[in-house]
């Protein structure tokens, strides 16, 4: 026993040494930018948000996680942040995620208020196909959905894109992505309206 | 014992020249083709990779030529291994904490460095044979290859893919961009083709 | 009825949306460096389909049960690869005891793929897909390697009449391959969007 013991030891002795060295290190690089890499997400959010909201001055998350249903039937956790201006609700902001032409389109999604009324989306991350796909992060393809009705969206195939209600003019060439948005919108809004009346957060249309 | 300066010279020309032109790695020994083919869509994201490869390179090379006196046989490859997921794992953290966007961009090609054949090979045929200042100039000159070939890659497929180098517009913008540059059609071809020219110039180099 | 759904959505994905090769660029050196002949292309792709189901499903496991709980995410990419690189390991000592003749068909490729990114790829990839469960993570490993599979045999059925085709000589090789490649990653292209 001893003698195998040795000469595991001497074969050896040096990846032990290395792997405490190096997990050191690995530790201590975490450990001195873990922090960073927190902000970085949220930022991304807030950043992305506030080009939503101007008139908001910051985001705090509901405190209760509940749990949305992704396109594919996932349950998943999700959580709505409220942008406030002073005492106010500036409005509601929330992540979507499509199906895309390729892999998923991440977004960011702002509502007034009262959920009457989309303040508009915005791309966190998606790899749609440059030039075509793609063009669903920009401001002509955007600026159709700010002030539309929160509620469910239809694609045409052409129309005014100064128009802005429920019907949005897909980008021609990238009719996936479009739809994908479309989808996306179509499937999350109902949820996530519903879980902010079901938290008398908003008013459901019927006050006394 | 006599030292030969212009041996101690040559030997480290050597290394430089093989790193970037002789034995460049992605068009001489064609090693390391994922992330060539992954990262070249455009210039940025293909110079902080081949800027994360030089420091995964020098970081390994140095620690691989100061362990060299200690490593059995048995256990080499493993401790390449750990050695380079360590340096990997920081420069990944480094990216996510400092330049999150072209972090998630690059996604998980930053930790498939760790089987990058070029930094194990490096390690195998170099620093487990050289002193340490040798090492670390080969890591340098090969990372400098690499980044080198990824960069007229990235190049050829940016201004041909969408008209714009670094993000900055090159070709009149009536200049129909060739989409198909961006996606993996555009990856191969380019690859193959450059690689063809590169068999033709020394080709005709060598007289043949 | 519904995870047998999302079970085959995702194989299919994995399969022809998102094959590994076309679309995510891994296994690409052995792809151009084995897929000359049939035979070897095949047993490559068997060798590969094992490695990954079994990698895949063992990272996963390390990953949710042990890095996730105990919050050990940063030593994540270590612990993958040195898993896979074990298991590997593990595995061809025992199938060349045990299953010569398997061993025979596509043992030689086992040293070979271990530190592919192909491999690690997937294991990765399952990470960013958030695949939630056991079952899938066997799933979609295992559609990885079937996806593999495939495109090494389409190719080297091509490499194999190519051989017949006259080749401009500075294209010969390693660059043929690459555009040939390029021109398969197209056709797949038809896929996206599929589901």
């Amino acid at each position: 026993m001893l003698p195998k013991l040795k000469h595991f030891l001497r074969e050896s002795w040096l990846l032990i040494v290395a792997s405490f060295f190096f997990g050191l290190l690995i530790a201590a690089t975490n450990a001195a930018l873990a922090a960073r890499i927190e902000m970085n997400k949220i930022t991304k959010l807030t950043s992305l948000a506030t080009g939503l909201l101007p008139d908001a001055k910051g985001f705090a998350p509901l405190q209760e996680p509940f749990e949305v249903r992704a396109l594919d039937g996932r349950a998943e956790p999700a959580t709505i942040y409220r942008a406030v201006a002073g005492d106010e609700t500036a409005g509601w902001v929330f992540r979507v995620t499509g199906s895309g032409f390729s892999d998923k389109i991440e977004m960011v999604v702002a509502t007034d208020a009262s959920f009457e009324k989309l303040a508009g989306f915005d791309v966190l991350a998606s790899n749609e196909t440059p030039g075509f796909g793609d063009q669903i992060k920009e401001p002509f393809f955007r600026n159709e959905f700010a002030g539309a009705p929160a509620d469910h969206f239809m694609l045409a195939n052409a129309g005014s894109r100064e128009q802005y209600d429920s019907t949005i003019v897909a980008i021609s060439g990238a009719t996936v992505s479009s739809t994908a948005v479309v989808e996306a919108m179509n499937h999350y809004l109902p949820q996530f309206k519903e879980q902010l009346e079901q938290k008398g957060l908003i008013g459901n249309g019927n006050e006394p | 014992m006599v030292t030969n300066p212009d041996g101690q010279v040559g030997l480290y020309g050597d290394a430089v020249v093989n790193g970037l032109w002789r034995e460049n790695p992605v068009f001489r020994m064609i090693l390391g083709m994922c992330p060539t083919l992954a990262v070249t869509a455009a210039l940025k994201p293909a110079l902080t990779m081949g800027l994360c490869v030089i420091f995964v390179l020098v970081c390994s090379n140095i620690m691989v030529s100061l362990m060299r006196k200690g490593l059995r046989p048995h256990v080499r490859i493993l401790m390449f291994t750990l050695t380079i997921s360590t340096f990997v794992t920081i420069a990944d953290l480094f990216l996510r904490a400092y330049v999150p966007r072209m972090s998630e961009a690059l996604g998980p090609y930053v930790p498939l460095i760790i089987v990058n054949c070029i930094i194990i090979w490096r390690a195998e045929a170099r620093a487990s044979k050289s002193r340490l200042l040798l090492s670390i100039v080969d890591a340098l000159a090969m990372g400098a290859g690499f980044t080198l070939a990824l960069c007229i890659l990235a190049s050829i497929r940016e201004i041909l893919g969408t008209g714009k180098l670094f993000e900055i517009q090159v070709l009149p913008t009536t200049f129909p961009a060739w989409a198909a540059m961006g996606m993996p059609v555009g990856a191969f071809l380019t690859f193959g083709f450059v690689l063809g020219a590169i068999n033709l110039i020394t080709k005709k180099r060598s007289g043949g | 009825m519904d995870t047998i759904l999302i079970l085959l959505t995702g194989f299919i994905s994995v399969v022809l949306v998102n094959n590994l090769v076309f679309t995510k660029f891994l296994g690409i050196c052995p792809y151009i460096g084995v897929s000359g002949r049939i035979d070897m292309a095949f047993g490559m792709g068997l060798a590969v389909t094992f490695v990954m189901t079994l990698s895949g499903t063992l990272t996963w496991m390390i990953d949710h049960w042990l890095l996730m709980p105990l919050n050990l995410e940063v030593v994540r990419y270590v612990a993958f690869i040195m898993v896979i690189a074990a298991a590997v390991q593990l595995v061809e000592m025992y199938v060349k005891r045990f299953f010569p003749s398997l061993y025979d068909s596509f043992g030689i490729f086992l040293p070979l793929i271990t530190t592919n990114c192909a491999i690690l790829g997937l294991c990765l990839f399952l990470v960013v897909w958030g695949t939630g469960s056991l079952i899938e993570a066997v799933v979609l490993s295992f559609g990885g390697g079937i996806g593999f599979t495939m495109a090494i045999c389409i190719m080297a059925g091509i490499r194999e009449n190519l051989r017949m085709v006259d080749v401009p000589e500075a294209l010969q090789g390693a660059p043929i391959t690459l555009i040939t490649a390029g021109l398969l990653a197209m056709a797949f292209m038809g896929f996206a969007g599929m589901i």
